[in-house]
């Protein structure tokens, strides 16, 4: 298999080259950016396999990076945002990122939401019957669903949500996306429905709701499967 | 308008002769119909008294001229009717004469002093009437708390009292006038106004059909009345009234005075407060990064790797620190502007307090940590992040002042349409004297030896559950060991239920 190829564009010099050094000593190649435009061309003449972009940029507004991105790329994108700034955050995952990190963030962290991304588009990914993450297992076509080996079972809007996380696991989904995939588009803003239904799911999973294994809650932007063990 | 009319200094007298006179034959004609009634049983001499009782009730109601026209009917009856020979104006008895004569000079002296004693008892109730005139506005100057109050309060009180437009007029710094109060539509004649302004004169100055009064000792204002009052007495008042209302204004001035010394001083102490507490909260976790990255550095290999990753782990943890801090301060600036917006949402304390925990990797099981939160526990309808940040405020407290093996325990309860979050630690707790005052910004707990603490994460707390129009409370902690900080949110109107399960 190729060495996957990075790109970063961040206008800090020092976030770039910690970045860079650990990338690297992960075995990644890793290319560097510190403006919107000059990324995009880069985007489109290297090819990477995945972006990780700074929302502050002197030349241009990150999302503007993002948005142009999305008209011909469906490229893996993590976003660096500040912290305080929930609804950029959502804004940016609304807009095709795939996922974000707040700085300040440790490499650690990085790293695993890399990994997620990149085992996403891995080519074995070809419409599974199974779905399986850290002990649950969900079977597509017969509807069971299984933790640890017990048998769960769940209503309807419960087994879709599940399905849902599973199908992503490690990407945060925003509480709109999973309310319009759910309970189609007229109801993507009533964020209680899905509280609800997560309590309801988390206590039929015999998740710990203050330390949950399963359901991880990324406060005020929505909801993402523990990536689990790989 | 009323009150115009009924100060007037000659009240009654002004009312129309004729009328005054009319009272005074009417008198005259019911005494002399008494006389006649009773000069069967009385001497002659004593009917004399009965027409000197109606003289002095005219002369005491109506003043002097009708006394006087009074005396003269009386006069003239008594001689007419009763003096023999009876009605004839002709007189029998040198004794009667003498009666008439004296009758007109007893009449007329004391027509005179009834209408005298009416006169001052008239000017008594005038100035009377102005001393509470003049008290009433002074009490309107005195709870008159900002300029535009008082200027609109003289505005108001002269014109009712003056029966006239008035306006108070500013000078500005280009020579212009600008009107600071009004009422009533009143044009100002410019050059009169300059003149008046020019001449500075204490009194009163009548001028191009308007009167104008300067407002202040270096006089701050002119006082232009639309139409001026006759009588000195109204002028005199319209003084008053500028006089007290320059005084008031003067007070207002200073009080504003006051108060922006007060804001400002206020304003420095919190940004030395605010200066000491950065370079010793930014400095203490620099410092340990500095050091342990320079020693990992210099000493290269001289070091064991065991001993080169805890510094590197020390370091980051410093930074984390150093990052809470810069977040708080910045939460604080939010706090302090009014610029907290809050982004309510539907929201679980399940995940606000697994959100704050993470983020001071107090993991339960890892750590004495116990939590204790109802399963049917209602959402809130809150801004999360903001009361995740509270929460990381108070167990950060908690943890800081807690022995190495104390236990730390969230609870919660509903109580009503209040939700009650505590956080308990078994630190050495707050007096009760400092319960309130650990909210204060850069408060420290006095007898903390280690001073990790900026002061400020419970006063972000309080700003940020207040913000929630929920309140924050320092307490005992169970069994009155430690601390119990408690939480108390409104909870909203649960939303509709999730349909179609």
């Amino acid at each position: 298999m190729n060495p996957t190829r990075v790109l970063i564009v961040e206008d800090e010099s020092r976030i770039r080259k910690f970045l860079r050094i650990s990338l690297e000593a992960h075995d990644y190649i890793v290319q560097e950016s510190r403006l919107g435009v000059e990324g995009l061309e880069l985007c489109a003449a290297r090819q990477p396999d995945l972006l990780i972009l700074d929302l502050g940029l002197p030349d241009m507004d990150g999302m503007q990076v993002l948005k142009r991105l999305r008209e011909w790329s469906d490229l893996p994108v993590i976003v660096l945002s500040v912290r305080a700034a929930e609804a950029e955050k959502v804004a940016a995952l609304d807009l095709g990122a795939n996922d974000y990190m707040t700085k300040p963030f440790g490499v650690s962290e990085l790293l695993a939401r890399i990994r997620v991304l990149l085992r996403d588009r891995s080519p074995d990914s070809t419409s599974p019957q199974v779905l399986e993450s850290d002990g649950l297992k969900m079977d597509l076509v017969t509807r069971e669903v299984t933790r640890d080996g017990q048998a769960v079972h769940l209503a309807r809007k419960e087994y879709d949500l599940l399905h849902l996380l599973l199908a992503h696991p490690g990407r945060v989904l925003t509480h709109r996306h999973i309310l319009t995939e759910i309970w189609g588009p007229d109801r993507n803003e009533e964020t209680h429905y899905l509280r609800v239904l997560v309590r309801q799911l988390r206590i039929k999973l015999g998740d710990d709701p203050t330390a949950p294994r399963y359901i991880q809650t990324a406060q005020g932007v929505g909801y993402r499967l523990a990536p689990g063990a790989d | 308008m009323k009150q115009a009319q009924t100060h007037q200094p000659s009240g009654a007298l002004a009312m129309p002769h004729w009328k005054a006179y009319f009272i005074a034959l009417t008198s005259v004609i019911v005494t002399t119909g008494l006389a006649f009634m009773l000069h069967r049983v009385l001497p002659l001499a004593s009917l004399s008294l009965l027409f000197l009782t109606g003289i002095l009730i005219v002369s005491a109601r109506m003043g002097l001229r009708a006394g006087l026209a009074a005396s003269i009917l009386s006069f003239l009856a008594y001689n007419f009717f009763f003096t023999t020979p009876q009605y004839t104006f002709a007189v029998d008895d040198d004794g009667d004469i003498a009666t008439l004569l004296f009758f007109l000079i007893m009449a007329t002296i004391s027509g005179n002093l009834a209408a005298r004693m009416h006169r001052e008892m008239r000017q008594r109730q005038d100035s009377l009437h102005r001393i509470s005139k003049m008290f009433e506005f002074g009490r309107r100057m005195s709870s008159a708390a900002q300029t535009g109050q008082v200027l609109t309060a003289l505005v108001e009180e002269l014109a009712e009292e003056l029966d006239s437009p008035v306006a108070v007029l500013v000078p500005g710094e280009d020579g212009r006038w600008s009107e600071a109060a009004r009422t009533g539509s009143a044009v100002v004649p410019l050059e009169s106004l300059q003149e008046a302004w020019d001449r500075g004169s204490d009194e009163p100055l009548a001028l191009d059909g308007r009167l104008f009064l300067k407002l202040g000792a270096g006089p701050a204002a002119m006082v232009v009345v639309g139409r001026p009052p006759g009588q000195q007495e109204a002028q005199d008042l319209a003084r008053s009234f500028c006089d007290q209302a320059a005084i008031a204004l003067d007070r207002t001035l200073l009080a504003s005075d006051l108060d922006e010394a007060r804001v400002a001083t206020e304003r420095e102490q919190l940004r030395s407060a605010l200066l000491s507490s950065l370079s010793h909260d930014l400095r203490t976790p620099l410092a340990s990064v500095i050091g342990s990255t320079s020693s990992v550095l210099e000493c290269g290999t001289a070091i064991s790797e065991d001993d080169r990753n805890e510094l590197l782990r020390n370091t980051l943890e410093e930074a984390r620190r150093l990052d809470r801090y810069i977040q708080n301060l910045l939460d604080m600036t939010r706090i302090g502007q009014g610029g907290l917006s809050l982004d309510r949402n539907w929201v679980e304390l399940h995940d606000i307090v697994s959100g704050a925990t993470a983020r001071l990797d107090l993991v339960p099981g890892r750590f004495p940590l116990t939590v204790d939160i109802p399963p049917d526990f209602p959402l809130l309808w809150v801004h999360g992040a903001l009361i995740e940040q509270a929460l990381v405020n108070l167990l950060d407290n908690a943890t800081r002042y807690s022995p190495l093996d104390g236990h730390i325990g969230i609870t919660a309860r509903q109580q009503g349409d209040q939700a009650i979050i505590e956080v308990t630690d078994e630190g050495p707790g707050i007096p009760p004297g400092e319960w309130e005052k650990v909210f204060d910004m850069f408060y420290t707990a006095s007898d903390s030896g280690d001073s990790l603490g900026t002061g400020l994460g419970l006063a972000i707390c309080k700003g940020m559950v207040a913000a929630h129009a929920g309140s924050v409370a320092a307490g005992e902690g169970p069994g009155g060991k430690g601390t119990r900080m408690r939480i108390t949110l409104p909870l909203a109107q649960q939303a509709s239920p999730v349909p179609e399960r």
